[in-house]
């Protein structure tokens, strides 16, 4: 697995990433890395079927370049797998997790001429004061050059970031005595979110249940449902 | 759909008893240490409310259900008070709720109008407010008596108690987006031995499994109880299997018998463990689930529960973090029995105490030394007379015996009939406040 270049700031501040506590792990477990693969074998891809949840948001972000971007040129047109992170954040349940997850599912991707060119990764910040886009291209390393669709998103503002969050129903939150929020932890539930070719949401994954494996498949239950030979919701 | 002669006899013949002292079976679901796995941000600890669901009464206050908080923080100074409560509007037999997978909003369920009502609790949480109400799941699903909200994430799944067209035990469940919206509905198998009632739900997602158990349908959980016992064929019509669907694919899998309708499921929590555990109201006993040798789920009785021929009828159940022990609550006897639990094979009784003349919900704090209990079962079931004590009861636990810290009289109050509990934090806070919290409609 690659190593991300901003580890060492990533580690400067704590991260109250409360990931859904991982099923079966007290605070103790979460000094632990979070598994790595599933305890269970995966349902062959497109024997089952992956509902349809809600319509991803619209939005304007801010890609790599400080260019303004429609969210929906990024959420639509590809199988499209969507994290929210802030790159302080170093809790190894939390947004790390959610890094090194998608690290393997692109190494997967890359793998597959299927679903090379049918496949986007994005990483979005909800840290818009803290991650602009010269830090958020120092968070992605060498990924953004990698030989796969892999965009690194902010914001330009927490008004710009507000109807996204509102939209995926990320939640982020401070201490209750804490002060502003760029200068302190952030507490968020890891969601990441599946998104199909028409811009709808067909999963959503959180600590206790996000494995490569388990994202790969789904993937690839929705490339086979665009095929005509899996089930549509 | 199958009861025991036995019981059938066993009931029949004590009708007359519970005519003025009902019966149980019912509703439970509870505590930080049930919560879905996918819930974020669980209270490890000291709680600062519980939210109380409770049942409206006719002539009592505004007669009206009604979300109640406590201030249960010791610090406090209006702590073991009513700090707060919100009225829905009529009676619709409230009964049972359950958080988003993120906390800040829960959800909460009428077994008899089948509304669901939610409540933002993230913005001000010792000001719970009705963000949205849910008026068309009957027509939409044909599910009513929405029971369980089990957080999965970004969604809520809802076991419903019964069907809209003959009201009786046969069912289903449905998903709905956090948002509120309609997704999909699953129904209970009656095929390869499923009965098709349900009740709670339990995932484990490290073993892709969610357990389904089951009870009655709406047309025994609404009856009177007196009428109830007399009626032979309504009886009959109690759950008697546990299912364990595969999670990923939301498909039924093995249909496990559990005689004597199995309510609240526990997975254990602890680091490694691959069991979970209920009890049965209507034998009085607590299985076990787990894979046998040979990999395949089974279910086995390990335990009775006090003297199931003096009809206990266990309501609610509540493990400890670390899987070692179990409370359990009966609500005939107003019993409340700890459990150890270090083998789950055998689970031993260690202590019981008398906790009030009818006892519901038991809920525990994250490190088990404080213990919540409440005392309605269903508005039609609940004792009458002096017995018909509604309260939540605060008690600390030393591992030995059972302190009362505090109690709310919610008939004095003129709340209601005090039935499910959730944990509530002021820890945290919406980190951009400009950014709309209610993600619900």
């Amino acid at each position: 697995m690659r190593r991300r270049a901003v580890g060492a700031a990533a580690g400067a501040i704590a991260c109250l990433a409360l990931a859904a506590t991982g099923w079966g792990h007290g605070d103790e477990a979460r000094d632990q890395p979070p598994p790595t693969r599933a305890d269970f074998t995966p349902p062959a891809a497109g024997s089952y079927t992956l509902q349809a949840i809600m319509r991803a948001p619209a939005g304007t972000v801010v890609d790599l370049d400080g260019r303004d971007r429609r969210l929906a040129e990024l959420t639509t047109g590809k199988i499209t797998l969507l994290s929210f992170v802030y790159t302080r954040c170093s809790d190894a349940w939390g947004c790390p997790l959610a890094y090194r997850v998608f690290d393997a599912v692109a190494a997967a991707v890359e793998r597959s001429p299927e679903l090379r060119s049918r496949v986007r990764l994005v990483t979005l910040s909800f840290d818009p004061r803290h991650d602009t886009p010269a830090v958020m291209r120092q968070y992605a390393g060498e990924q953004a050059a990698r030989g796969i669709d892999w965009r690194f998103l902010t914001t330009r503002s927490e008004r710009a970031l507000a109807p996204l969050l509102e939209g995926f129903g990320q939640d982020v939150r401070i201490p209750a005595a804490a002060g502003p929020a760029a200068a302190g932890p952030l507490t968020h539930l890891l969601k990441v979110f599946l998104i199909d070719p028409r811009g709808v949401v067909r999963e959503i994954y959180s600590t206790a249940y996000l494995y490569p494996e388990v994202v790969v498949a789904d993937i690839e239950t929705l490339r086979l449902e665009r095929a005509g030979r899996a089930t549509t919701p | 759909m199958t009861i025991f002669p036995r019981w059938l006899v066993l009931l029949v013949v004590c009708a007359a008893l519970v005519l003025s002292a009902p019966l149980a079976g019912a509703p439970a679901l509870a505590d930080e240490t049930c919560n879905s796995p996918y819930m974020a941000n669980l209270i490890k600890g000291q709680e600062d409310y519980v939210y109380v669901w409770t049942l409206g009464k006719a002539g009592l206050g505004d007669g009206s259900d009604k979300l109640v908080t406590l201030d249960v923080n010791p610090g406090s100074p209006r702590y073991g008070t009513v700090i707060h409560k919100v009225s829905v509007g009529g009676r619709g037999e409230a009964h049972h709720m359950g958080f988003t997978d993120d906390r800040r909003f829960l959800w909460a369920g009428g077994l008899d109008d089948s509304r669901i009502v939610v409540f933002d609790v993230g913005t001000d949480p010792a000001k719970p407010r009705i963000v949205k109400r849910i008026t068309d799941m009957p027509k939409r699903t044909g599910y009513v008596g929405p029971h369980t909200f089990y957080a999965l994430p970004g969604r809520m799944l809802v076991q419903g108690l019964s069907n809209a067209r003959d009201k009786g035990g046969v069912t289903g469940m449905a998903l709905y987006s956090n948002k509120g919206d309609l997704i999909t509905t699953y129904a209970m198998p009656t095929a390869d031995g499923g009965d098709g009632y349900g009740y709670d739900i339990a995932i484990n997602p490290q073993k892709n499994a969610l357990l389904t158990s089951s009870f009655t349908g709406w047309t025994n959980y609404m009856m009177s109880l007196g009428k109830l016992v007399q009626d032979a064929e309504a009886m009959k019509r109690f759950g008697g299997t546990m299912v364990v669907w595969d999670l990923k694919a939301m498909k039924p899998g093995k249909v496990l018998p559990v005689p004597g309708a199995p309510l609240e499921i526990r997975w254990s929590l602890k680091d490694g463990d691959n069991w979970a555990i209920t009890a049965t109201a209507l034998t009085s006993k607590l299985w076990l689930v787990r894979p046998a040798a040979g990999g395949e789920w089974e279910a086995r009785e390990v335990a009775t529960i006090g003297d199931p021929a003096k009809i206990p009828l266990p309501v609610d159940i509540s493990i400890r973090n670390d899987g070692t022990g179990l409370w359990v609550n009966t609500f005939m006897d107003g019993k409340t029995r700890y459990f150890d639990l270090a083998n789950p094979e055998q689970p031993r009784q260690t202590y019981e105490k008398v906790t009030g003349k009818q006892v519901n919900m038991i809920s525990q704090s994250w490190d088990g030394t404080r213990v919540y209990i409440s005392s309605s079962l269903l508005a039609n079931w609940d004792k009458s007379g002096a017995d018909d004590e509604q309260f939540v009861r605060a008690f600390k636990w030393d591992g030995k015996e059972l302190t009362p810290a505090f109690e709310v009289d919610f008939y004095k109050e003129k709340l209601g009939r005090a039935h499910h509990m959730k944990f509530g934090t002021r820890a945290t806070r919406a980190a951009y406040p400009a950014a709309p919290l209610a993600s619900t409609r």
